[in-house]
């Protein structure tokens, strides 16, 4: 019961504190990144050249980097940047320059399945589209009430940096969302953290075993004996890593 | 007998008042973003199911994560507004979907460069290893 009480109360009256809708040029910018993020997206899926692909995913994730500033989650906004952009498409690009993509660039091979898988996918997405305009039409009549009385608000309020204290250039202010999801971070999610810094140890681990070539597994001694003779035919250099096995067995028997 | 009931008919009242409060703040620019993360999902989706590269499908899975953090930034906000004090949860998700985003990025990856040194090609459908 109590615990309720403390609940309601800090929902707090919401009707006459929502701040949330976006006015003047927030809404612009709202407007002109979102549609950007949705073109990009949708060229990423149909552009033919791999390269392509990545470039337009890069610019749908930056996108939405700033869609994530226009919600006051700058920090999340900069890790978006620096760890999807700076390290992951990076990491996209080095791999579309390992493998040779060259078949699909030119048109040689088609980019997508068979007519009727790609029928299929494509009825599919359009079940989806559909669930949302159904879910849109069911909420349109609440939307359109609310937006007028909260629009004039939005218009009316200050901006809801107002009050924060100014940065040390003068040009900004300081937003204290990084300070929180930091505090938050280590107060309440320090076990998933340490848990993530064990993901991304095993991940760095099976990436490099994954990623050795035939040679390097033989040099480590992972290979089996059959698998490494019948890799022989294909390449030759592998008969050193046999000598010295058979070498050794003979040396202990 | 009612003093043990009227607990009960006050936690169903405030329950009941407190879920009209939240339906009526339906609000418009938290919808806007749901849109384009959902128009982005299922871009997503598409990309997944009717491409033949594997790297692309890694990029529209990608995409997929994305939408689903836009929901999760989203809503963060949102709670924040109505003066939920652990809305913040929201982004501490998001930076654990980066996170694992980036591990299965590097994880699929190499598993790309595995296949392509033993079939020469990257294409979906000619990756039958598992079908006899």
């Amino acid at each position: 019961m109590r615990k309720f009480d403390s609940a309601q109360s800090e929902i707090r009256n919401p009707t006459s504190e929502i701040h949330m809708a976006l006015s003047g040029w927030e809404s612009v910018f709202f407007w002109v990144f979102s549609i950007a993020a949705i073109f990009a997206g949708l060229l990423t899926v149909m552009a033919r050249n791999t390269v392509h692909s990545a470039l337009f995913l890069i610019s749908s994730l930056v996108s939405i980097a700033a869609l994530f500033i226009l919600l006051g989650a700058e920090f999340i906004a900069g890790v978006q940047i620096l760890v999807y952009v700076g390290g992951v498409m990076v990491l996209f690009l080095f791999v579309i320059m390992l493998v040779n993509v060259g078949l699909e660039e030119r048109g040689d091979v088609p980019i997508f399945n068979r007519t009727p898988q790609v029928a299929a996918a494509l009825i599919f997405s359009l079940l989806l589209v559909l669930g949302l305009l159904f879910a849109l039409n069911v909420a349109v009549d609440g939307l359109n009430e609310k937006n007028h009385s909260q629009k004039e608000e939005a218009v009316n309020t200050p901006s809801r940096d107002a009050n924060l204290p100014t940065a040390a250039t003068g040009t900004a202010r300081i937003s204290q969302s990084t300070e929180a999801v930091g505090a938050a971070l280590y107060r309440y999610g320090s076990l998933p953290f340490e848990v993530a810094s064990i993901l991304l140890l095993v991940a760095i681990i099976g990436s490099v075993m994954l990623a050795r070539t035939i040679k390097q597994e033989a040099a480590a001694d992972d290979l089996a004996p059959e698998v490494l003779l019948d890799q022989l035919k294909r390449e030759p250099e592998l008969a050193k890593f046999i000598d010295e096995s058979e070498a050794v067995d003979e040396v202990n028997v | 007998m009612f003093s043990n009931v009227a607990p009960i008919l006050g936690l169903l009242q405030e329950a009941s008042q407190a879920s009209t409060a939240l339906t009526k703040v339906q609000h418009p620019d938290l919808s806007k973003f749901l849109v384009i993360a959902a128009l982005l999902f299922i871009i997503g989706i598409a990309g997944v199911l009717t491409r033949r590269n594997i790297i692309v499908i890694f990029m529209s899975i990608e995409l997929i994560l994305n939408a689903a953090n836009l929901n999760f930034i989203a809503f963060a906000r949102y709670l924040q507004e109505i003066g939920n004090p652990n809305a913040i949860a929201g982004q501490i998700f998001t930076v654990f979907i980066i996170v694992v985003a980036a591990a299965e990025a590097a994880i699929g990856l190499g598993i790309v460069i595995a296949l392509y040194r033993n079939k020469e090609t990257i294409l979906l459908d000619q990756i039958d290893l598992l079908k006899w």
